[in-house]
């Protein structure tokens, strides 16, 4: 009698590709003038701050994030009593030493568990005209992903309130990149926000150094639409702002990468706007003369330069920068993907909706993606995956670096953590950010 | 009009009849035509019993665990005698787990499916004995119970868990909306029970809102899994629950509770001869 082993499913993660809920202390701090006030055990958001922004490219932590943001640092004397006197006590002095516009109580894993009533003290700094806030963000909830939601509709909710007016033709809402998270989220900002201005649109970009702020928070229910560029993060706040402002919202789940992408995401966008296309095509005709300037002069490299080169390619991280990256390369720069893995823990309902964009990724390239976060399958899966005969290129983290030695392969790390690379504004995404992203794939080739 | 919806929570001292005296008393309340919810907060998930004719109920968190979070109002919500909806919470088993923790979830989960619609009249929490954490207070956090109202008989202990309590809720009536609407006896027989509870109402600000006597048609109605008005309606008790329902009905004394110190405690059991009278 043969006996079929069961193959037990296991649940144990190594190489972590994300923080908990309570790393949306990172989504404050990236609100110019916003300040998060961790309501959560000693060390918790500096964990955080080390998983999603040091060791993912060493971006800083600015004025208000990092281990510099006020936290109430809850012992055994709180979980035993109660943490809401000690919390009191922090927004207080908060609001006393810290500079800031919009103050952003984010509970954790304590607090939650012990039932401590924050919204309670809040309200009454609230009543009193206070810019605070409070989110539950206890880590158990789920990772930094979510926790990141839960923060934006938290302030959706208590700081830009009711709003009964009339809607700004043109203004569009910004649902795009998780600050810190996503390693180029600041040079990204930047180029997404230039190619929608360039378009004729008027942006709350909502984070980074081009935000306003809260200024722009306020005005979100004035935007006549909101745009999600992002494969499943934003989706939930633009159904909430659908059902709370009666704003309709527009899905592009891949961020465009390259002129191909950005110039059909930039008459996507005009379309369902309803705004005069005049000023986005002359804007689409300069970047693509400029884009394709510098794609002439790098195809001679790229025909010449054969010895060396990947032909095939595999992409391990999170949704968004996974799919965008897989698309450019596979559609535009001709490489064969063979192996993308998601790591984000993408939830179940939105699964589907993405395998069938990889499904259908290119003309001819039909894709299937894995959803795994486990860090020894990973391994496998990239060491197993079919090169041919040509240098491996992996699109991975720093927890690939072994992996790709082995292989004799190049890594250019995509998301978190990078611990080899020191990022500031660079971008991999639309028109600029797609040459830079080819800058260091090719540079990876001849080093 | 619109209607407008009464949230209640029940506390008081463990074992003291929370259960028993909610259940008989909404059924009371739903005999009159009001449309009530029950919404169990203890991990024993005992309180809808009799409404429904048994401990067949499916808890939120068992459902939660065994589901995940896409689930429907249908699977954990059901309907039993004169109509009451009932939700059980659930939680762990005794001595593992944060049984406060499943209250805040499930209470939550019940917001976000909806659980609170435009037809109801009243919402009852009945709350697990000795709210030893924060999340036992959950049902009274704003937006939620306006007025509480705490179960007591002349047992000291049960006194001295009412004032317990008592310092709860007056915590989160200064911080908030919440109110003390009154003590009900359930009573156990005890010597010059009723004037002892006069007395702790009166001392606590608030008021002794009915004096539910001791009668063990209650058991008998509880072990056919029924609530008194409906195993026997002509039953003097049930017109004790009937009475108690209209008083909640009617009640329009609110007040933040003034919990007393264990010595005044004493002194009123002392005055009304608990510690004398005994000729032991």
């Amino acid at each position: 009698m043969t006996e079929v082993k069961k193959k037990k499913k296991g649940n144990s993660i190594v190489h972590p590709r994300y923080g908990c809920a309570i790393g949306a202390v990172n989504t404050v701090a990236a609100i110019p003038r916003g300040i998060p006030i961790g309501n959560c055990g000693p060390g918790c958001a500096d964990k955080q701050y080390f998983m999603i922004s040091f060791e993912n490219g060493f971006q800083g932590a600015g004025y208000s994030g990092g281990g510099a943001l006020p936290s109430s640092n809850l012992g055994e004397n709180e979980i035993v009593f109660g943490g809401q006197n000690k919390l009191d006590d922090l927004i207080k002095s908060s609001l006393k030493i810290m500079d800031g516009d919009l103050f952003v109580v984010l509970t954790g894993c304590s607090g939650e568990l012990i039932g401590d009533d924050v919204g309670s003290i809040v309200r009454k700094y609230q009543d009193k005209g206070y810019p605070v806030v409070y989110a539950d963000t206890a880590g158990f909830k789920g990772n930094n992903l979510i926790g990141h939601e839960i923060v934006v509709k938290a302030i959706i909710d208590q700081f830009v309130g009711e709003f009964h007016g009339k809607k700004k033709k043109g203004l569009i809402n910004l649902w795009f990149e998780i600050p810190y998270f996503h390693t180029n989220w600041r040079g990204d900002y930047i180029e997404l926000k230039r190619i929608l201005e360039g378009a004729g649109f008027e942006v709350n970009v909502l984070f980074g150094s081009e935000s306003k702020g809260v200024e722009e928070w306020k005005s979100i229910p004035k935007a006549q639409f909101n745009l999600v560029v992002s494969p499943w993060v934003g989706l939930e706040t633009a159904e909430y702002l659908k059902e709370k402002y009666s704003q309709p919202f527009l899905h592009i789940p891949v961020i465009p990468i390259g002129e191909e992408q950005t110039t059909e995401f930039i008459r996507k966008v005009v379309a369902f706007a309803g705004i005069d296309n005049k000023k986005a095509e002359k804007f689409i005709e300069a970047e693509a003369e400029r884009y394709y300037y510098f794609l002439e002069h790098f195809s001679e490299f790229f025909s010449e330069y054969w010895f060396g080169l990947p032909a095939r390619f595999t992409s391990v991280g999170e949704a968004a920068y996974n799919i965008s990256i897989t698309k450019f390369l596979t559609d535009q720069v001709g490489l064969i993907p063979v192996k993308q893995i998601i790591t984000d823990n993408t939830p179940e309902k939105y699964r589907e909706g993405i395998r069938e964009l990889y499904r259908n990724i290119s003309d001819g390239v039909s894709l299937e993606v894995d959803f795994i976060e486990d860090g020894y399958l990973i391994e496998q899966e990239v060491k197993n995956a079919d090169y041919g005969s040509s240098v491996p290129l992996v699109l991975a983290s720093s927890w690939e670096a072994d992996v790709v030695q082995e292989l004799k392969g190049l890594l250019v790390p995509i998301g978190t953590p990078i611990t080899s690379e020191v990022v500031l504004n660079r971008s991999y995404i639309g028109y600029n950010g797609a040459l830079t992203l080819l800058e260091r794939v090719y540079t990876a080739t001849v080093k | 009009m619109a209607k407008k919806l009464r949230q209640i929570a029940i506390y008081g001292k463990g074992g003291i009849g929370k259960s028993t005296t909610t259940q008989n008393l909404t059924a009371g309340l739903a005999e009159a035509g009001k449309k009530v919810m029950i919404v169990g907060c203890d991990p024993k998930a005992d309180s809808t019993r009799l409404l429904l004719g048994g401990l067949a109920q499916k808890t939120v968190l068992d459902t939660l665990r065994a589901e995940g979070e896409d689930i429907s109002l249908d699977q954990i919500l059901k309907e039993g005698f004169q109509g009451i909806e009932c939700v059980e919470s659930g939680g762990p088993e005794p001595g593992v787990g944060c049984a406060g923790r499943g209250i805040i979830t499930s209470i939550g989960l019940l917001e976000s499916l909806g659980a609170y619609t435009e037809d109801l009249d009243y919402v009852f929490y009945d709350v697990l004995g000795d709210v030893v954490c924060g999340g036992f207070a959950m049902p009274i956090r704003e937006g939620k119970a306006k007025e509480i109202y705490i179960v007591a008989s002349g047992e000291m202990m049960a006194l001295y868990a009412a004032n317990n309590i008592a310092k709860g809720i007056q915590r989160y009536a200064k911080q908030g909306g919440v109110r003390l609407g009154g003590i009900i006896c359930n009573s156990r027989n005890v010597d010059q029970e009723i004037e002892l509870l006069k007395a702790f109402a009166k001392e606590l600000g608030t008021q002794l809102i009915h004096f539910v006597p001791r009668d063990n048609i209650v058991q008998r109605a509880e072990i056919r899994k029924k609530t008194v008005i409906e195993y026997k309606s002509d039953a003097e008790q049930a017109e004790e629950y009937r009475a108690l329902a209209k008083k909640i009905e009617e009640n329009k004394m609110f007040v933040i509770p003034k919990p007393m110190t264990q010595e005044r405690l004493e002194e009123i059991l002392f005055e009304y001869g608990l510690m004398d009278l005994a000729a032991d």
